[in-house]
């Protein structure tokens, strides 16, 4: 079965009129030469769940670095929530970071703090004498599942405990868009199940997801918005998308 | 207000964490900073020491008799001491007659007898000078032979020679100790840097979560400079401590053999308050420094 031409990147008609990040003919060349990116235009609207597949290289990772602004682009333009990022001086990039939750395959939690401390510490290191911190921390653990390994350290978890603790703390200060940089790429089929369950859970909530990803099973199951990028180049953008383009064994 | 207060507080909180969580990598740095502070004022008071027993010397040596003319008028001579009385290098003038050098030279037998055989007085009057510091010698010297007034075969008692030969080593043990201290100052400056930087590169995690979740630059800083500042005033308080307790040992030695060495208490103290004050600002520049290259992304 094939998807038709029409159907690529139809915009659902709920959407605001003003995309949550666009990107404008963007690419992105490293100093050593390597092309990343390659013309990327990209339009998210808030309350979309998509997925970013591709090989190993193919610009994933580059195209969320580019959001965050820990990059900027070579050329083109990259708007997030209308504002441009791609020449945002440094000053402003604490205010645009905070739009974002994100979390990465290597979690990247603090390992001498406990639980609660690591999701606390999201908040105090931007809200600084946020009021009803606890209460906050159980709750945003609670949605993950965690409400009972509060005063638990990071190694005496397993993996996908792990990786929820990184969601709980990457939703704690309420983000506008969750970006998942390969969250599953360390865990088993069943915890990675698991670990989609939620970030579809989260985006029932209206939090626009983008998750990055190499987990075809995943992608095939969910049945959402696929974007391919080969070669730093999109090469498939479907509203209903598996991981490989439909009946061949390509991207 | 609430926020300032809380964000003191997570820096003060994280600073002291951080410090005992990483206590190795804590105190080798404190012990760097603390050695080359110990290094640093070791030398600023070893050079101070030697300065002032130098300038003893100096006070020794720094005295100048102009032979006066023995046509001169009394009138003219009184001039010139006042002149020289008013004088800021000059600390004091006293006028010796021809009889008081008379007086004072024949209490060495050979030179009583030579002036007995004379019957007269072949020696001239003076003015006998005390001047701040030993380079003003060759200024009087020059000054004086250009008065009538002055003795014009033998105008001083000055010897160029052996108050050249003072003033080189003066000079030199001057230029050295600056030397030293520049080059301690650097190497210190280098260390500190390196050492933090490994403290640093050692919570880049911490760092690079705070700049995900949107802390600001100096949300980030602040822990770490405190750590630096707390590091900088560990070090220069064991330090200075050893610094003062050898530098009285060393007086109370010195003071057992022929040199004296004053105990110079307000130097000490000055010295103190500067090595306290120093680690404190080395600590924050360094740690500043260290955290810099985290942050430029």
């Amino acid at each position: 079965m094939s998807v038709a031409v029409a159907e690529r990147s139809a915009a659902p008609p709920q959407h605001a009129l003003r995309p949550v990040i666009s990107f404008h003919g963007v690419s992105k060349v490293y100093p050593n030469g390597t092309e990343a990116l390659r013309d990327v235009d990209l339009a998210i609207h808030q309350g979309d769940f998509c997925f970013l597949v591709g090989p190993s290289g193919a610009g994933k990772s580059t195209l969320v670095r580019l959001l965050i602004r820990d990059e900027a682009p070579s050329t083109g333009r990259i708007f997030i929530d209308g504002q441009e990022v791609s020449r945002m001086s440094h000053r402003k990039l604490p205010k645009l970071r905070r739009k974002f939750g994100i979390v990465f395959q290597d979690y990247k939690l603090l390992t001498r703090r406990t639980v609660a401390q690591n999701v606390a510490f999201a908040l105090q290191v931007t809200r600084p004498g946020q009021r009803h911190l606890r209460e906050k921390v159980e709750e945003v653990l609670w949605i993950v599942g965690l409400e009972d390994k509060l005063d638990k350290f990071p190694d005496e978890l397993s993996g996908g405990e792990q990786q929820r603790v990184a969601i709980a703390r990457a939703l704690v200060h309420r983000p506008r868009i969750f970006l998942a940089d390969e969250p599953t790429g360390n865990l088993d089929p069943d915890t990675s199940w698991g670990i989609v369950q939620l970030l579809l859970q989260i985006n029932h909530r209206g939090t626009t997801v983008l998750m990055a990803t190499h987990n075809r099973e995943v992608v095939d199951l969910v049945r959402r918005r696929v974007i391919a990028i080969d070669n730093g180049r999109v090469v498939r953008d479907e509203a209903e998308g598996s991981y490989l383009r439909e009946g061949t064994a390509t991207l | 207000m609430r926020q300032v207060l809380a964000s003191l507080w997570f820096a003060l909180h994280s600073a002291g964490q951080n410090f005992r969580r990483n206590l190795g990598v804590s105190l080798a740095g404190v012990f760097t900073m603390g050695l080359i502070i110990f290094l640093v004022g070791g030398s600023l008071l070893f050079t101070h020491s030697v300065d002032t027993v130098l300038q003893g010397q100096e006070q020794n040596a720094s005295h100048l008799k102009i032979y006066l003319s023995d046509n001169a008028s009394l009138a003219a001579i009184t001039n010139f001491e006042s002149r020289l009385k008013d004088d800021p290098r000059v600390i004091s003038v006293t006028f010796e007659t021809k009889d008081q050098a008379k007086q004072q030279a024949s209490q060495n037998p050979s030179i009583s007898s030579a002036l007995a055989v004379l019957g007269s007085n072949p020696l001239p009057a003076s003015l006998n000078l005390d001047v701040r510091k030993l380079t003003y010698l060759s200024q009087f010297n020059a000054e004086a032979k250009a008065m009538p007034i002055v003795d014009s075969t033998t105008p001083t008692d000055y010897n160029s020679d052996v108050i050249g030969k003072l003033n080189t080593v003066i000079t030199v043990i001057e230029w050295v100790g600056a030397i030293i201290a520049i080059i301690l100052l650097t190497i210190s400056i280098v260390i500190i840097m390196n050492t933090i930087r490994t403290a640093v590169y050692s919570r880049r995690t911490e760092i690079e979560i705070m700049k995900l979740v949107g802390a600001t630059d100096w949300f980030v800083r602040w822990p770490f400079i405190l750590e630096g500042m707390l590091g900088g005033l560990l070090a220069a308080i064991f330090s200075g401590a050893v610094v003062f307790g050898a530098y009285r040992l060393f007086v109370q030695a010195a003071q057992g053999n022929l040199l004296s060495v004053p105990f110079d208490a307000r130097y000490t103290i000055t010295l103190l308050i500067v090595l306290l004050v120093g680690g404190v600002a080395v600590g924050a520049f360094g740690s500043f420094l260290g955290v810099r290259r985290f942050l430029s992304a």
